[in-house]
């Protein structure tokens, strides 16, 4: 049975993260993204859990990725500002390929910005958070059922890719209350994903000797399988090496072990653009506003329609080049000053100047009324 | 029917349970409710709303539209500045005649109810904590929504320990609002 719930955004990512399985987080608290920490701190005692509020966001990312290490399901949580002083440590679970999940609820930046408005100020920096060269996942749910559902993806993603999962709520969806819908807790942990064990002899595992397009296999620390973990280029078993061969096979499976797989990454929705005439690019909180202008435009007659990507990164590029060949007509609208518009251009081919663009970056949410008045002028 | 709210204050006076009552009970009744509020980082004494839209229909963007508001609500003269011209004309708006100070134009321009919200709080039920269900009980009767459905909602998502004196302060904030009703429609 569909579970029916009325919550907020970010009481649901935190109810989320324990259906998945997760039972460490570590952070620090943050505004706007403080009540996925609190609600974790009330839940994961009751399934045999461990929170622990540390002593800054460095060090909540930093026991988080402890826990992990050990086999264990885990989370921190911030907002951008706290991204960017993680942003060390998340480089150090790309390289050794430690699966976390980061919640990071978008405030206005850059630094510490409008700590209680939202924004989509953090588009590029969950796709490069922090220095080198990988491949990030990023989910950006739309809705407060999706609050839910992709926090639950992130966990499987995570343990499937052996890589930190970024999943970017905004002030509005986090604090937003209402009705959300959730899948069937059966359906849930049927489809979850563990990570994979190594269960051969231990005197010959090599936890980084794997195909060309594969994640790590890394068993939990302390069962009896010794292997080195370094932010330094390594080789099968984890030790640091600067084999010109090896270095490049790690980076380039670092890459491939996610574009290899989009397709069990990718995620977007299409919304009322079978017969529209003009596409609205939209994603997050922002596409609620288009949704409510698409319907009162419709009943004016206008046809519009919406193409949301919910997974940011890797970006859906093919479907992004399929529909914006198909329309002629697109608005692309962002809480910021175009971040995504960039990857929208380079997967598409087009030139900024061949789209409409309704960019905010002043912590005030983008309206329907906003929407309605720019698509009036596309007409 | 679509109904908009809004409830202003300040930041600290609580005026987000309200809200989320509201929409907890519209969803408990099979239809959709949603609740969203604005603050600044101040931690207490910037200007606050909170919206509330309730509907038969699913309700997408969470916030109320300017200049649509059926109904608001205010307890300082900082927010109610600031936001009463999101509330279209002829609309309802009640205010804290002890903190909000409205103009002559305001009250040719709205319904203006004044109604002493957390005086009845802070003496009548004893608790100023309450003035959230107060005013809680103040909306459900100026909108004409299902009296027993709120307080049915309300019992239920209040803390254990203060069942009690928000049922005192519903009773109190409902039966002011009759009140306020009956001397201005004579």
């Amino acid at each position: 049975m569909p579970r029916e719930v009325v919550s907020t955004g970010n009481q649901l990512a935190a109810k989320a993260a324990i259906d998945a399985g997760c039972k460490f987080f570590g952070g620090y608290p943050i505004t706007p993204s403080s009540e996925i920490a609190h609600e974790m701190s009330r839940l994961l005692p009751k399934v045999g859990g461990v929170f622990i509020q540390m002593e800054d966001e460095i060090g909540g990312i930093s026991v988080a990725l402890g826990a992990s290490m050990s086999g264990v399901k885990s989370m921190t949580n911030t907002s951008g500002p706290g991204i960017s002083l993680k942003a060390e440590q998340i480089g150090l679970a790309f390289m050794a390929e430690i699966p976390l999940v980061i919640t990071n609820v978008m405030r206005g930046g850059p630094s510490t910005g409008l700590p209680t408005r939202p924004a989509q100020q953090d588009i590029l920096q969950a796709q490069a958070p922090t220095h080198g060269d990988y491949q990030s996942i990023t989910l950006c749910p739309g809705s407060l059922d999706e609050c839910y559902t992709e926090t639950v993806r992130a966990f499987n993603l995570a343990e499937r890719f052996m890589t930190p999962v970024f999943v970017l709520l905004d002030e509005t969806l986090g604090h937003m209350v209402g009705k959300a819908v959730l899948p069937d807790i059966e359906e849930v942990e049927a489809n979850i994903v563990n990570r994979r064990v190594y269960e051969g002899d231990p005197t010959t595992y090599e936890p980084y000797n794997v195909p060309a397009d594969e994640p790590a296999i890394l068993n939990p620390f302390f069962k009896g399988y010794r292997y080195h973990i370094t932010g330094l280029h390594h080789g099968p078993t984890g030790f640091p090496t600067e084999d010109a061969k090896l270095s490049q096979e790690l980076i380039d499976r670092l890459f491939n072990k996610i574009l290899a797989h989009k397709d069990e990454i990718e995620s977007y929705e299409e919304f009322m653009l079978d017969d529209a005439d003009i596409m609205i690019i939209a994603y997050g909180s922002v596409s609620l506003a288009a949704k409510e202008a698409i319907k009162q435009l419709r009943e004016e007659g206008i046809k519009v329609g919406l193409f949301r990507p919910i997974t940011l990164w890797p970006s859906p590029e093919e479907k992004i080049d399929e529909l914006c060949k198909k329309f002629d007509k697109i608005l692309v609208a962002e809480m910021n000053k175009g971040q995504y518009f960039k990857e929208i251009q380079r997967a598409s081919g087009k030139k900024a100047n061949e789209f409409e663009t309704l960019f905010k970056a002043n912590g005030r949410p983008i309206s329907p009324a906003e929407f309605k008045a720019k698509i009036k002028e596309m007409v | 029917m679509r109904k908009q709210l809004r409830f202003t204050g300040v930041g600290g006076q609580g005026v987000l349970l309200a809200g989320e009552i509201l929409a907890r009970a519209y969803v408990n009744a099979g239809k959709y409710g949603v609740q969203v509020g604005t603050y600044t980082s101040q931690v207490r004494g910037g200007p606050t709303k909170v919206d509330i839209i309730l509907d038969d229909e699913p309700i997408l963007y969470p916030y109320a539209v300017d200049g649509e508001i059926d109904f608001m609500l205010s307890v300082a003269d900082k927010s109610y500045q600031l936001f009463k011209d999101g509330v279209k004309e002829g609309g309802i708006i009640v205010y804290e005649p002890n903190l909000v100070y409205p103009s002559d134009d305001d009250k040719a321009r709205w319904k203006m109810f004044p109604i002493e919200v957390i005086t009845i709080a802070k003496e009548k039920v004893g608790n100023v904590i309450t003035q959230s269900v107060v005013a809680l009980a103040i909306a459900t009767r100026m909108n004409n929504l299902d009296k027993e459905l709120v307080y049915e909602t309300m019992i239920k998502t209040v803390p254990q320990k203060a069942v009690e004196v928000n049922k005192k302060a519903f009773e109190l904030g409902y039966q002011e609002a009759e009140e306020v009703l009956a001397k201005y429609s004579s």
